[in-house]
């Protein structure tokens, strides 16, 4: 049973103060086990206030991250599974899912975390699942101004995953859950 | 027994008074000395340093005597009616005896007769049909011979897990056993199987989960079902408060008697019992809300679920974990105040039994007392303290502290007041020492407990009023 949190497109300080408060209190530290962020924190107290979450933290680079050494993708094994991570404006459409499919293929992960469409998304097609956690202060994105702050939460569980979606809805939080297994 | 050293069978002729006695040592095993009380013959000695081996294993031929009193009331009461024949039958254990293996390695120089005596008077005690629990304890405090499961039966009717009537144990063990496992249930949660089983029970459609394209259906969750909930009804939020809990309870079963394969070795079996441990101890402190767990309530446990895990009887040793919480709750009844902080001072709490402990000694040894209390000035807490609440079991050898509870679970009145007299005598034997010490070595010495001959130690506490 591993807890993975999913956040990422958060534009401390450019374009957002802070996690709204809500999220915060709920983000206490001793119940997950890794961080996973697509980029664009973007900056260095965001990475250590993660680091006060949970020691192991993986993060990758976006646009406007100012720390410069964040690899442009990752991956990284959890349990029975592959994740991979990319922040995805270096993929172009930005959001098509065939192309960050192709992403998918290329970094031979079962499921790939990215971001910069500031919009959930989980995806499911035969190489494996893309999710899009979204942005986690709601910041604007290149593309809209209607974004609601959200994230996810997954639990790896052996071969199943719950994906839980953590969404800022007119001020409250509401909570979803997705299932998918891997095929044997 | 004749002792290792003479060669020759002496089987006809009775046993020589003079070679009872219990000044004949057997080979030396340095681990274990110290634990020859007369007419026990002390098998705990091979037992623990057998690598968690349970004492079924052992190539005694005693142990074919002691079988599990069920099967051999009809031929144990006969072989003891008959006295040629238990003669013949002396004859033939001593015989093997001599002849036994190395496996066999205390060659006590005790006569057989008389750990054979002692077996088939617990054998006949617990085979009756409805115990007659004074003499059960009377034989008990005596110290209970190492084998055949003898130690597991009566320890489970001293402490009131088996009923005095025998019929009632097979229904009563069943309803214990059941109700552990329902505590087991209960109590131990992994959240993941919780949600998994709520899904199967709504009917998820097997064919989502399997869709090979699409976008990923999204579900609403009754609230607080998720693991970052705070709230107090969510099984996440249970889940994770528990978590602190178990992990204390995992570092204290990990440094539970570390030169013991039986529980720290590297193999499966230590593994298991580390696990029982502390299943053992978390569904206790679930249950007990007021005192849940405190550092050396494992060492409280370890004896009892070792005694119960070793137990020839291949049913009983496999449900030694049920068993053993229930003993281990009984036993506790009697000492949970001392685990309680905010008893401390109060008059049930620990403060109070040690002072109790010292009016003993006080009564007993004045000047031993004031040598102690006033004019080396050490403080009774500083070494009665451990005395008392972990039941001496840090005191002295596994195996002794074996024989040492066979004692306490003994007593008609409770155990507490023969641990106090045992607590005294531990003080007096070593009298001559503490008088001539000052603070620093008496307390060095009352802290780090030397060897003494164990025996001679009861005797003393048996003289205490």
């Amino acid at each position: 049973m591993v807890l993975v949190l999913a956040l990422g497109d958060l534009h401390i300080p450019h374009r957002a103060a802070d996690l709204p408060a809500k999220f915060k209190s709920m983000l206490v530290p001793g119940k997950i086990q890794h961080i996973l962020s697509p980029g664009n924190l973007c900056i260095k107290e965001v990475h250590d206030y993660l680091k006060s979450l949970c020691s192991d933290v993986q993060i990758t680079r976006g646009e406007y991250d100012e720390d410069t050494r964040y690899p442009e993708t990752k991956q990284l094994v959890i349990g029975a599974f592959k994740l991979g991570i990319c922040h995805g404006h270096q993929v172009v459409p930005w959001g098509d899912l065939d192309s960050l499919a192709m992403l998918q293929r290329q970094l031979d992960v079962d499921i790939l975390i990215t971001g910069h469409t500031h919009q959930f998304k989980a995806y499911k097609h035969e190489g494996g699942v893309i999710i899009n956690p979204g942005s986690a202060t709601g910041a604007y994105s290149s593309i809209t101004y209607d974004v609601n702050p959200s994230f996810v939460l997954m639990d790896i569980d052996g071969l199943r995953v719950v994906v839980y979606v953590y969404e800022l809805v007119d001020g409250e939080v509401k909570v979803d859950k997705i299932d998918f297994k891997k095929p044997q | 027994m004749m002792s290792a050293g003479n060669g020759s069978s002496m089987n006809p002729k009775p046993v020589p008074a003079w070679l009872n006695s219990a000044a004949w040592a057997s080979k030396p095993r340095s681990p274990v000395r110290g634990s020859y009380s007369f007419g026990d013959r002390s098998n705990s000695a091979s037992l623990v340093e057998s690598i968690g081996k349970p004492a079924g294993d052992f190539d005694d031929p005693l142990i074919n005597i002691a079988k599990p009193p069920k099967e051999t009331i009809t031929s144990q009461e006969e072989s003891d009616a008959t006295g040629p024949a238990a003669q013949a039958a002396q004859a033939q254990i001593s015989d093997n005896s001599e002849h036994s293996s190395d496996t066999e390695e205390n060659k006590v120089a005790k006569s057989p007769s008389s750990f054979e005596y002692r077996v088939s008077l617990f054998n006949t005690e617990l085979s009756r049909r409805r115990i007659h629990l004074a003499e059960l304890q009377r034989l008990s405090s005596q110290g209970i011979p190492d084998a055949g499961g003898i130690r597991a039966t009566t320890w489970k009717v001293l402490l009131g897990f088996l009923p005095k009537n025998r019929d009632e144990w097979a229904t009563e063990l069943k309803k214990k056993r059941a109700t552990y496992s329902v505590f087991r249930e209960e109590m131990i949660i992994n959240p993941s199987e919780v949600t998994r089983k709520k899904e199967e029970m709504e009917a998820l459609k097997a064919a989502e989960l399997d869709a090979l394209e699409g976008p990923l259906q999204r579900h609403e969750i009754s609230h607080d079902d998720h693991p970052l909930s705070l709230g107090s009804k969510s099984v996440w939020h249970q889940f994770f408060q528990d978590t602190e809990l178990a992990e204390q309870i995992n570092r204290d079963v990990k440094r539970t008697h570390p030169d013991m394969q039986f529980f720290c070795g590297d193999n499966d079996f230590a593994c298991e019992n580390q696990e029982a441990l502390k299943r053992i101890l978390f569904i206790f402190a679930k249950l007990n809300p007021g005192i849940r767990y405190v550092q050396g309530m494992n060492e409280v446990l370890a004896p009892l679920y070792y005694v119960f895990k070793t137990d020839v009887d291949e049913s009983n040793a496999n449900h030694a974990e049920e068993d053993s919480f229930f003993c281990f709750v009984e036993l506790l009844s009697d000492f949970r105040d001392h685990f309680c902080q905010q008893l401390d001072n109060s008059a049930v709490g620990i403060r109070s039994t040690i002072s109790q402990m010292t009016q003993l000694l006080r009564r007993h040894d004045e000047e031993l007392w004031r040598h102690l209390e006033i004019t080396s000035k050490v403080n009774p807490q500083f070494y009665a303290f451990r005395w008392i609440t972990l039941l001496l079991t840090q005191e002295f050898k596994f195996a002794d502290s074996l024989r040492l509870w066979d004692s306490l679970l003994s007593n008609p009145d409770g155990p507490l007041e023969i641990l106090l007299r045992v607590c005294c005598a531990m003080l007096l034997c070593l009298r001559s020492r503490l008088l001539a010490g000052d603070f620093t070595t008496n307390l060095k010495l009352l802290q780090h407990y030397p060897a003494v001959d164990f025996n001679h130690l009861l005797k003393v506490a048996d003289s205490v009023i």
